[in-house]
């Protein structure tokens, strides 16, 4: 909700209030809040007192800007004489204080006036003060009430039969549990009594017998559900924990170290069906049997009862009082084997580097850190159980000497029966036998909820490129580009593509040119639509790209970038990745036009040859030309290359530019050019600069330009190949 | 190894101040600019020095080693634009650490005045830069250190203990 500006200070507005912010500093830098308000006129700013701390006519302001620092920002106006820090904030109010610097600019300068957004104003939830999540109404922390327990039960549904029949089957076996202390008593109280007959005795015997063989039989059957539903339940989680892996966006996996999820996928997953299935039945069984006995030993002998329950208050108060504990150091155990589980990822990704830098002893030392550090979290979690089983323990057990001196003071008074004390006793070690493994239960259950925090977090991550409902397949598109005034930053408010204008015609090659972080390959990656973009739109055949499905318009765009990826499989596998159904021929013909046919056929196993993880037994350069083919058959309309710069052999660049030449022949393409060759094909040529397009035109027309940036790269680069041509 | 290709500063090549707007502003080499932005070269390890001067555009003006070497005047105001640039408030004492579902809420008092951060996990939030210094980062991009954490006071090392 955005704040209302105060009525002391509203009261002084002369005109319209357009808009106004609570800052979080003040102009010292300090943690304080201040009111910004934008009318017509002027722009007002109050510190504490009635009178504003800064007043700036709008016809006194050529334009304002936010300015990003580090965690923070200032809104710097300029004005006729000179510049003003206007306000700072932390990044908290970075897209707000951009919105104003917008406003004050479209202000100063006559133009429309900007309309504010949704995405502009973050909204806070007023009871917990947590961001929500643009277009929600309620507080994703407020509303999760909704325990992480009872979201995982909800995994259980699908089940809800078998489940069923599983309770009725635990219930019923509970009860039969129950029998065969009571027939001790009546063995003992009626039964082994001398003038008793010795039919009675074996009726009773073999009850006991039926009594333990119905309870084994049940406790099989039970068994035999739980582990059906246990393995499906893991299958699903593990399924949509990566289908929700899948649908994030690239900016998720762009600053995470992607090798964690392994573990979470399985491990997590794990600890929540321990948790569901033997977790649920072991608790809910247990809870019965407290019930049922507690009723059954409150009938035999109410008073004994009575005192039988004296520890139970300790014990509730002690788990209680862990539960929190518990919590929070199994999240630390868990937070050390994820950066040892990070480490040992990011240790076998750069093998290559350690191994050129011989660094491998720097490596291990690393790792020991990491390791000592989770047998130190394991050991002091594990220590917390070695403490208090036992104390769980001791206080049941008084609970059963209790009872033994008051109970046999009675018997030998001839108040209470012997079998009855006995049935007692054996119930006992029943009730808080359960009681004891309260301390399990706290252990499956914090363990569970620790790893169900990390797979929901995953789950509920939002996908920031997501469908919009109402997007459009595209049945056959022409291949007509559009971007108009688009910009962007990975960093929201921090653009590293700023404002571009681009109209391309189908079939057209344009050339991608600039310094390395001019924004070349954001530039692709927003068109791939990757990334949605902050400001502006990109259109193909006239249609935004935010309305036309993720999956179509993939499918529309072929890609083949720099660092080429091939999936652990053949090479025919590979070629054929967007289109798997593709014949032989399909297969063969692409990787003709691609050159790669020849040398592939040359192999051993042909298209059979596997290509292992990052396909490392083919050379740079046959990497590149499966892409090739791969990009070829999935015969896209728009396609997008990221020309290697890794240096290639003459011949080997020349059958990966022949191949180029074949694939882009009818398709609008894209492509980030660093070699001359490709720059002079291009039939136009965008140079950026700084995130900016600061020259447009062919390859001749912007050589021309003597002071021009193209130029400027153009004869850098034959700088370059004379010196290399010296050099050998 | 030399820094070529990096122009160091001399003390007597740079004068910067405060312009009335709150802008920094400077003579660098004899050329007055209305607005220098700071960068830190090593905002963690060097505060006081290694400070790359630019233009509001971007563009290195030179890198100031020591700021320690510069006149009174201009180091002092360099320091406060470095403090204001880099908005990392020194945690002066953890009042709470709370979870609720899958937030942590952190209520702190700080150098700055005291702040509330929020976090959703706290193994992408906390960071060990070395010794025993910890780097709290919240969902918006704001940073709080703590310098030594066992430097804190008993309440609030407790409170560190029970999550770390």
């Amino acid at each position: 909700m955005m704040d209302v500006l105060p009525e002391p200070y509203r009261s002084q507005l002369k005109e319209e209030l357009l808009f106004n912010v609570k800052t979080d500093l003040d102009t010292q830098g300090m943690l304080a809040s201040q009111w910004l308000a934008i009318t017509y006129g002027e722009v007002r700013l109050w510190h504490q007192g009635a009178q504003p701390a800064k007043q700036i006519p709008i016809e006194d302001i050529k334009e304002a800007r936010a300015v990003s620092n580090i965690g923070s920002g200032m809104l710097i106006i300029e004005t006729k004489n000179g510049p003003v820090v206007v306000a700072r904030y932390t990044s908290t109010l970075t897209s707000a204080m951009s919105f104003a610097a917008k406003l004050i600019s479209a202000l100063a300068q006559g133009d429309e006036l900007p309309v504010v957004t949704k995405g502009d104003i973050p909204q806070y939830c007023s009871n917990c003060h947590s961001p929500m999540e643009e277009g929600t109404k309620h507080c994703e922390v407020c509303m999760s009430k909704k325990y992480a327990a009872l979201r995982m039960l909800g995994y259980l549904k699908p089940y809800k039969f078998k489940g069923i029949l599983a309770a009725c089957l635990l219930i019923l076996s509970t009860i039969v549990e129950l029998i065969p202390p009571y027939l001790t008593k009546i063995i003992i109280d009626d039964v082994l009594q001398p003038q008793q007959p010795g039919a009675i005795f074996a009726i009773i015997i073999a009850a006991w017998a039926i009594t333990l063989l119905v309870m084994s039989s049940m406790q099989a059957l039970r068994g035999y559900i739980g582990v059906a539903i246990s393995s499906k339940l893991m299958g699903d989680i593990r399924k949509e924990v990566y289908e929700s892996l899948m649908k994030l966006s690239l900016a998720f996996f762009d600053r995470r170290q992607t090798s964690q999820f392994i573990s979470r996928v399985n491990s997590d997953a794990e600890s929540m069906r321990q948790f569901m299935t033997d977790g649920v039945i072991y608790i809910a069984g247990h809870v019965l049997r407290f019930l049922f006995i507690l009723v059954i030993i409150f009938s035999m002998d109410w008073k004994l009862t009575l005192l039988a329950l004296v520890p139970i208050p300790l014990l509730v108060f002690l788990s209680i009082s862990i539960w929190p504990k518990v919590g929070r150091r199994l999240y630390q155990q868990w937070r050390a084997i994820f950066r040892l589980n990070m480490q040992v990822g990011d240790t076998l990704q750069g093998i290559r580097v350690i191994k050129a830098f011989g660094q491998e002893k720097m490596e291990l030392a690393r790792y020991h850190t990491a390791n000592e550090e989770v047998v130190h979290h394991d050991m002091r979690s594990e220590k917390m159980w070695q403490f208090f089983f036992p104390a769980f323990g001791l206080i049941t057990s008084l609970g059963s000497v209790l009872i033994w001196y008051l109970g046999g003071h009675q018997v030998l008074s001839n108040d209470l029966q012997l079998g009855v004390l006995l049935a007692f006793v054996a119930y006992l070690g029943m009730l808080f036998g359960p009681i004891q493994w309260l301390s399990q239960m706290i252990s499956w259950t914090s363990r569970a909820m620790t790893a169900a925090h990390r797979i929901f977090e995953i789950m509920d991550t939002p996908a920031d490129v997501a469908d919009n409902p109402e997007a459009v397949k595209l049945s056959h598109i022409k291949g007509d580009v559009v971007l108009q005034q688009v910009t962007y930053g990975y960093e929201k408010h921090h653009p590293v593509i700023k404002d571009i204008n681009l109209e391309v015609k189908a079939g057209e090659m344009i050339g991608l040119v600039g310094h390395s972080g001019a924004g070349k390959s954001t530039f692709i990656n927003l068109l791939c639509r990757f990334y949605d973009v902050d400001e502006g739109v990109i259109t193909i055949d006239g249609v935004p790209i935010r309305n036309i499905e993720q999956s179509e318009l993939r499918r529309q765009i072929g890609v083949v970038l720099q660092e080429t990826f091939l999936f652990d499989g053949t090479i025919a596998e590979n070629i054929a990745y967007s289109k798997p159904n593709a014949s032989p021929e399909e297969i063969m013909r692409a990787a003709k036009i691609a050159n790669a046919h020849d040398f592939i056929v040359r192999l051993p196993d042909g298209y059979d040859t596997r290509v292992g993880e990052r396909g490392h037994k083919l050379s740079g350069g046959e990497k590149q030309r499966v892409a090739i083919a791969r990009a070829i058959i999935h015969d896209p309309r728009i396609l997008i290359l990221d020309e290697a710069t890794a240096s290639v052999d003459t011949e080997t660049e020349r059958q990966i530019q022949e191949a180029l030449a074949n694939l882009v022949k009818g398709r609008t393409t894209f492509a980030i050019a660093h070699r001359l060759s490709t720059l002079r094909n291009a039939d136009r040529l965008v140079v950026l600069d700084r995130g900016k397009m600061v020259e447009l035109g062919t390859h001749e027309e912007l050589l021309e330009k003597k002071d021009g940036v193209y130029r400027k790269l153009v004869d850098a680069q034959m700088e370059m190949s004379k010196i290399k041509g010296v050099g050998t | 190894m030399s820094a070529e290709g990096i122009l160091m500063l001399s003390p007597d090549e740079l004068y910067v101040y405060r312009g009335e707007g709150g802008v920094l502003q400077g003579v660098i080499a004899g050329k007055t600019y209305q607005e220098l932005l700071i960068y830190l070269a090593f905002p963690m390890s060097y505060t006081n020095g290694y400070v790359s001067v630019r233009t509001k555009e971007g563009d290195e003006l030179g890198v100031v080693r020591d700021l320690a070497t510069l006149d009174q005047d201009s180091a002092a105001v360099m320091k406060e634009e470095i403090e204001l640039r880099y908005f990392l408030p020194r945690v002066t004492t953890i009042v709470s650490i709370k979870q609720r579902s899958d937030r942590w809420f952190w209520e702190l008092e700080t150098n700055l005045g005291s702040i509330r951060i929020m976090m959703r996990n706290l193994h992408e939030h906390i960071h060990f830069p070395g010794g025993d210094r910890i780097l709290l980062s919240d969902l918006d991009g704001r940073r709080c250190d703590i310098e030594n954490w066992k430097l804190l006071d008993a309440h609030s090392q407790r409170m560190l203990r029970d999550i770390l």
